[in-house]
């Protein structure tokens, strides 16, 4: 079924436990380690260190698979384009016309190419064992204002929903005769205009009701300082992975820029 | 008993849509006091005010809403206008009609816990209220599951929970059963009736559910045109049967069946229950020995069936469908469909309905078998080809809605047919005088009430004249009178000799128009034939979940007494009874016996 899904994976793995705002922690040093390297082995390493990270939270091969899948054009438009277009200076490897590929443009297409990967893979792994409260409640305990926190909930919420309105909207408008199918792109964007208009209808419906319902479960009560059921502990795992974390940082950024 | 709930001389207009235009007022002078642990059953045609009437309960009217507002809401002696939404929280709950709009967490305890964290409780009080709210919607063991993959039943009962946890007073329901599965409703019904009577709380709840409603319900108030029509206990307020039939609501089949029996026998018949009828009509049968009579020749429905010589329309064969995340959603189905058949499609909810109803026009293609629609293999056929002889009614008509105008939104379908425009002209003008829908012509329709976008969406779907019709769940949260004129014209279209497919609940509807029955449970078909035969097939209707019609169950109660069973519809009913009767009469009449006893009863009750 196309029923909505969530990302969390859930499960009482260390990973799983970790206090959010470390995981956080790793997901922007990973990041920035990740970018500030231009280094295939770097790269590797980090899609390496994610691989174990989603075997030890016992994520399902074919929750990544999914990510993979979405990943993978991407992947590849950008290591052709790099291969094609990168213009790396060296002896080409292939020449056609104006089109020349070496060793250097084939290197960086790869790098580009593993680095999106890298990237997708660190946020999939904090997504995958980080439910969606927790998430909001590290971005609130680190200083976020609760509305936003709360609106990164809502966000997380309905994009899986808004994705199956997409496709009730798409089924009912082609159950009218609407020819969605074998056509230009051109052509495809403008049949497509009755569907976009309808998900944006019911998308006002929508928010309209959760406004409603947010205001009915006392969201804003006067002179109410809010309460966290489960307020975050920091405990002492989380205090060496946060160590370790900032130690391999430190070394990270340090060897770079010496 | 304090009086929880004071309403006096509410006035309520929304907003103008536009400048300049007038603003209809919704409300028109209600009064209305509820005691502590009622339970209140506010009932009312679609756009009565319901909805309005239930927001204005925790001050959502007119605090979001704006608009014109004139009287006083008093909930435990707070005046709604002198307190914001988010505080009256506190005193009461809303659970609306869409569960998917309500729930904002993702785990189900997280989402029981987020109204209590708004209103600053510890976390040790939060965690104890979160345990007794989650046990008394009986959802205990569904702590830590994603609240995105619970049914519709479950998604409703984690809301009144969600409310529930606030420890509100009073709980306000719109329509929380209007989108669930039999299952689903019996759930929520047992949920309310359990808080009423342990927790003493009080509820009141808007909604169409005519039967549950006169089980369930202490009290029932009606609105009509604005005000309250009606106000008592659910045996007054459905005795008078011809006052709801006139303003559109309807009544619980049994209260139909005694006024029509009352008018075809001219002795009063009054009861809202099946165990009151059954008790009335037995002691009847009794006195007239009924149970004497040979057994009674089954009532013959004359529906147009198929004619043997036909071809069929639509073929299925050895269909299968597992969907990209592995779900095997349909099994080895094999189906022929015939010209003017009136098949109704039934089941639980995941038992494959949408799913079977979405091959025959090609928006899903088979993973195993095929399709072929009027020697058309859907596998190669394209939707909008297969589209011009199948239309597909969806249950939201918002998922459908996007022009700018009703006119627009009706014309749509034949416009892409490339039909002439002379030709869709006409067939949009035939349309909005059939629905009705003239004076909304130039109206944008997302802007129309409910029942309306529902017209307008069936109006659009037919004005493609398609051969076959599906509907979805036509009837969700229709009022009566909007029921039956959505049937008439269903029934218009069916009479031309075309194919209706209709997905329903409703053992009502099937009853009263279906000439075969399709059942699937867990993907495979369960039953196929006609509905007389279903009704008799207490495992398969079991195993759906499927409640026999009210009059059918008293028949097969009655049976023994010497009524005729295999009754379907109210008509069948009054027609078989009154000829039961008649045969007693007649009989009596002849059998020197009996004669005296029973002109004695023929005296006081003919």
């Amino acid at each position: 079924m196309t029923a909505s899904f969530d990302l969390y994976q859930p499960g009482n793995t260390a990973i799983h436990r970790l206090d959010p705002r470390v995981k956080l922690a790793f997901v922007v040093e990973a990041t920035l380690l990740t970018f500030l390297w231009p280094h295939l082995g770097v790269v590797l390493a980090m899609i390496g260190v994610c691989v174990l990270g989603l075997g030890w939270a016992r994520i399902p091969a074919a929750r990544v698979g999914g990510v993979l899948r979405v990943i993978a054009p991407l992947m590849i438009m950008v290591f052709i384009l790099t291969l094609l277009f990168g213009a790396g200076t060296g002896p080409a490897l292939v020449a056609a016309g104006p089109v020349v590929v070496t060793a250097a443009s084939l290197a960086r297409g790869a790098l580009l190419a593993l680095r999106l990967l890298a990237l997708a893979l660190i946020i999939f792994l904090w997504l995958f064992t980080t439910d969606q409260a927790s998430i909001v409640r590290g971005f609130v305990a680190l200083g976020v204002p609760y509305e936003w926190g709360l609106t990164l909930a809502l966000a997380l919420r309905y994009l899986p929903l808004f994705a199956s309105l997409f496709e009730q909207v798409r089924d009912a408008q082609q159950a009218r005769g609407l020819d969605l199918e074998q056509r230009s792109f051109a052509g495809r964007l403008q049949a497509y205009q009755p569907v976009l208009v309808a998900m944006i209808i019911s998308a006002l419906r929508h928010s309209e009701h959760l406004g409603w319902a947010l205001e009915a479960r006392a969201v804003g009560a006067t002179g109410v300082r809010r309460s966290t059921f489960r307020p975050l502990r920091f405990r002492r795992a989380d205090g060496i992975v946060l160590a370790g974390l900032s130690l391999v940082f430190v070394v990270g950024v340090a060897l770079r820029v010496l | 008993m304090p009086t929880d709930i004071i309403v006096r001389d509410l006035y309520y207009a929304y907003p103008p849509l536009h400048e300049g235009a007038e603003a209809a007022p919704v409300l028109k002078g209600i009064q209305l006091q509820v005691e502590r642990g009622e339970f209140v059953a506010l009932l009312g045609r679609v756009g009565a005010g319901k909805t309005t009437l239930c927001m204005a309960l925790n001050g959502l009217v007119p605090h979001v809403t704006g608009g014109v507002f004139r009287g006083d809401v008093t909930i435990l002696g707070q005046n709604t206008k002198q307190h914001t939404v988010p505080d009256l929280a506190r005193a009461v709950g809303l659970v609306f009609q869409d569960p998917e709009s309500q729930i904002v967490q993702m785990r189900v305890e997280d989402e029981v816990a987020f109204g209590c964290e708004n209103l600053g409780i510890a976390p040790a009080e939060i965690e104890e209220r979160v345990t007794w709210a989650l046990a008394a919607v009986g959802l205990s063991d569904y702590r830590q599951r994603s609240s995105l993959l619970l049914s519709g039943g479950e998604k409703q009962r984690l809301a009144i929970a969600a409310m529930l946890a606030m420890r509100p007073q009073v709980l306000v329901l719109d329509e929380p059963t209007a989108s669930l599965d039999p299952a689903g409703k019996a759930a929520v019904f047992k949920v309310l009736a359990e808080l009423r009577d342990r927790h003493e709380i009080t509820i009141v709840m808007a909604t169409q559910e005519l039967e549950r409603i006169a089980r369930f319900a202490d009290r029932v108030i009606v609105l009509h045109q604005g005000q309250i029509g009606l106000d008592g206990p659910p045996h007054e307020v459905f005795g008078q049967v011809a006052r709801l039939q006139e303003w559109g609501i309807g009544v619980p089949q049994m209260a139909e069946l005694g006024h029509l029996l009352t008018r075809r026998t001219g002795r009063p018949h009054r009861f809202i229950e099946l165990a009151d009828a059954y008790r009335e009509l037995r002691r009847q049968a009794r006195k007239l020995h009924m149970e004497k009579l040979g057994p009674a020749a089954a009532p013959r429905a004359a529906r147009r069936g198929r004619s043997l010589a036909d071809e069929p329309q639509i073929v299925v064969r050895d269909l299968a469908h597992v969907y990209p995340d592995g779900t095997a959603a349909l099994r080895n189905i094999n189906l022929d469909i015939y010209p003017g058949e009136f098949i109704a499609l039934l089941g639980p909810n995941g038992s494959g309905k949408t799913t079977l109803a979405k091959h025959l026009n090609g928006l899903l293609k088979p993973t195993h078998g095929k399709v072929v629609v009027e020697q058309h293999d859907t596998r190669t056929t394209r939707i909008a080809l297969l589209a011009r002889s199948i239309g597909y009614a969806f249950q939201n008509p918002d998922h459908q809605i996007f022009a700018p105008t009703v006119e627009k939104e009706i014309a749509f379908g034949p416009r892409i047919q490339d039909l002439p425009a002379s030709i869709v002209a006409q067939r949009v003008a035939e349309a909005l005088d059939r629905f009705r829908l003239i004076p909304y012509a130039d109206l944008p329709p997302a802007l129309l009430g409910y029942g309306q976008r529902r017209q307008v969406a069936l109006a659009a779907v037919l004005a493609t004249q398609p051969m076959t019709l599906i509907l979805d769940e036509p009837t969700g949260g229709l009022d009566w009178r909007s029921q039956q004129e959505f049937m008439e014209i269903v029934a218009d279209f069916h009479a031309l000799g075309r194919t209706v497919i209709l997905i329903t609940h409703d053992m009502r509807l099937v009853a009263e128009y279906a000439s075969r029955a399709i059942v699937l449970l867990d993907g495979t078909i369960a039953f196929d034939g006609a509905p007389a035969e279903l009704f008799g097939r207490r495992d398969v209707l079991d195993r759906a979940g499927l409640a026999l019609p009210a009059v059918t169950r008293l028949a097969q109660r009655l049976e023994k007494h010497g009524m005729t069973p295999h009754v379907l519809t109210l008509a069948e009913f009054a027609a078989a009874w009154q000829a039961r009767v008649g045969a007693c009469r007649r009989k009596s009449g002849k059998a020197g016996r009996t004669v005296a006893k029973v002109r004695d009863v023929d005296d006081s009750q003919f």
